[in-house]
């Protein structure tokens, strides 16, 4: 048995972060939520430009990551701003269902200030009682990871991407839940992650989303040369979106594929550990907003050309295998596996070290990204506004 | 020290893993047999992470790495040349 130190929430999920969050559940309540976030201490806003007039499997989806976030065992307790009451308790009631203190703090009626008083006056309350909450022994089984590649080149197939599939696979057997997803960058590589199902209605239900997603591409009359691989991707040295997937792949590890979850579906734990495709846009910050919002306590963030991502609830933890990223962006890198590239380190011990350095940050650590404050909070957004 | 290397066996390309100037010998080992490698000459000036050519590839052939297609030539490409977006296209993308 492995443990960490983590803080376990009411319903039992574990955390390894303390976060007191104000969460605005539309564009026009970020200024209260920021100011609240200004007068105290230990709160953090994490402010975005959605939330009105969206209708159906779009609203849907947003009310999903805004309850998901609130929820996710790294907050331990949430104030909730909206322009009206009405939209912003069905996200409280959703944050309600964890047992972890949530408030919510309409704006009619009462104008940004007085909001901002009575909001904070909660937040301030909040934050004291989340200050005596501790770190306690848990099984690294309980905890939740996801992985993502970014600005990535060929030194991510090679290095960084094969490194975190050591991690996967260890975090899996241990019992834990890793998700990884990138719909539209699996291309050139879906047949592979296909194969890697473990039942045929799994496979059935990944190719459906697969197919849905670039669906919605070509309905657009076009295809994603130009986009994918990305400007970054190509001075990288990636040619293909073919070449670029069969990289992203390597981080996936060895196991067997046992939960698919679409835009919607919460995430569900396997007996003996848990592998989980998540359909989500392949940007790095929706990624992992939406990561997060399933439950996501910590994300391994493979790089070859740089992409500096964070998150505000969850530690991002950086990884590349470039050793010019590593050496001209090294604020932005937590974890160094170039070495690989000269056949240095095994691939086993580039894995170990990554595992190794997730420990500490499990343990309370802070990621390059934290200390840098990237909190990048970005909701998927489907369609259009009515 | 390799200066490249190559996923599978099968490849069409390595890897290199530092930059290398016109002219330069270039030591590629194989990733799942590191003892085993080839030495080509580069026929181009190659940035850290882009690709070199292991053999004559023909305008139309495929184009493997990971023992994958990851594409096709769009002109021919001699061992030892540089490839790249500009000799290398999707069969995915790219094609409308």
């Amino acid at each position: 048995m492995m443990t960490i130190k983590g803080y376990v929430r009411e319903n039992g999920s574990v955390g390894v972060r303390n976060h007191v969050l104000v969460l605005p559940i539309d564009d026009l309540s970020n200024s209260a939520a920021v100011g609240v976030a200004k007068l105290v201490r230990g709160t953090t806003a994490i402010p975005h430009p959605y939330g009105r007039l969206q209708f159906g499997r779009d609203l849907d989806l947003l009310f999903h990551i805004l309850s998901g976030t609130g929820a996710n065992p790294n907050v331990a307790g949430v104030v909730v701003i909206g322009i009206e009451d009405n939209w912003a308790n069905k996200v409280a009631d959703g944050i309600a269902r964890t047992g972890k203190p949530v408030e919510v703090f309409p704006i009619e009626g009462y104008g940004d200030l007085k909001t901002i008083e009575r909001a904070s006056r909660k937040a301030k309350e909040m934050v004291q009682e989340a200050s005596e909450k501790q770190r306690t022994e848990v099984d690294i089984s309980s905890i939740v990871m996801s992985v993502k590649c970014g600005e990535s080149d060929t030194t991510s197939g090679l290095a960084s991407n094969p490194s975190v599939g050591v991690v996967v696979d260890k975090m899996v057997d241990l019992g834990a839940v890793a998700m990884f997803g990138e719909t539209s960058e699996l291309t050139g590589a879906e047949d592979i992650v296909a194969e890697k199902m473990a039942t045929p209605e799994l496979r059935e239900k990944f190719l459906k989303i697969y197919k849905e997603y670039v669906d919605v591409i070509e309905r657009e009359g076009v295809d994603l040369l130009g986009s994918q691989p990305t400007q970054g991707n190509i001075k990288g040295g990636l040619s293909t979106i073919e070449e670029k997937a069969l990289g992203n792949i390597q981080k996936l590890g060895h196991r067997k594929v046992n939960c698919v979850l679409d835009y919607l579906d919460p995430l569900r734990r396997e007996k003996g550990g848990t592998l989980c495709f998540v359909n989500t846009s392949s940007a790095a910050a929706e990624a992992v907003t939406l990561f997060a919002a399933k439950g996501s306590v910590v994300h391994l963030f493979t790089t070859g050309q740089g992409n500096i991502v964070g998150h505000p609830i969850i530690p991002v933890i950086k990884i590349t295998g470039n050793p010019k990223t590593a050496k001209f962006m090294s604020e932005h890198i937590d974890v160094d596996v170039s070495d690989l590239l000269d056949l240095k380190i095994s691939l086993e011990e580039a894995g170990e070290r990554v595992f190794n350095y997730m420990l500490r940050v499990l343990n309370g650590r802070l990621t390059a990204a934290e200390v840098l404050q990237h909190d990048e909070f970005s909701p998927i957004k489907l369609y259009i506004s009515a | 020290m390799p200066r490249g290397l190559i996923h599978s066996e099968s490849d069409d390309v390595c890897v290199v893993t530092t930059d290398v100037q016109k002219g330069e010998e270039v030591l590629c080992a194989y990733l799942e047999k590191p003892a085993s490698h080839v030495m080509l000459k580069s026929l181009d000036d190659i940035p850290l992470g882009h690709k070199i050519a292991l053999r004559d590839i023909k305008a139309g052939e495929k184009v493997l790495k990971y023992g994958r297609v990851i594409g096709i030539a769009t002109k021919d490409v001699m061992k030892g040349q540089h490839v790249h977006v500009h000799n290398l296209r999707s069969l995915r993308w790219g094609r409308r």
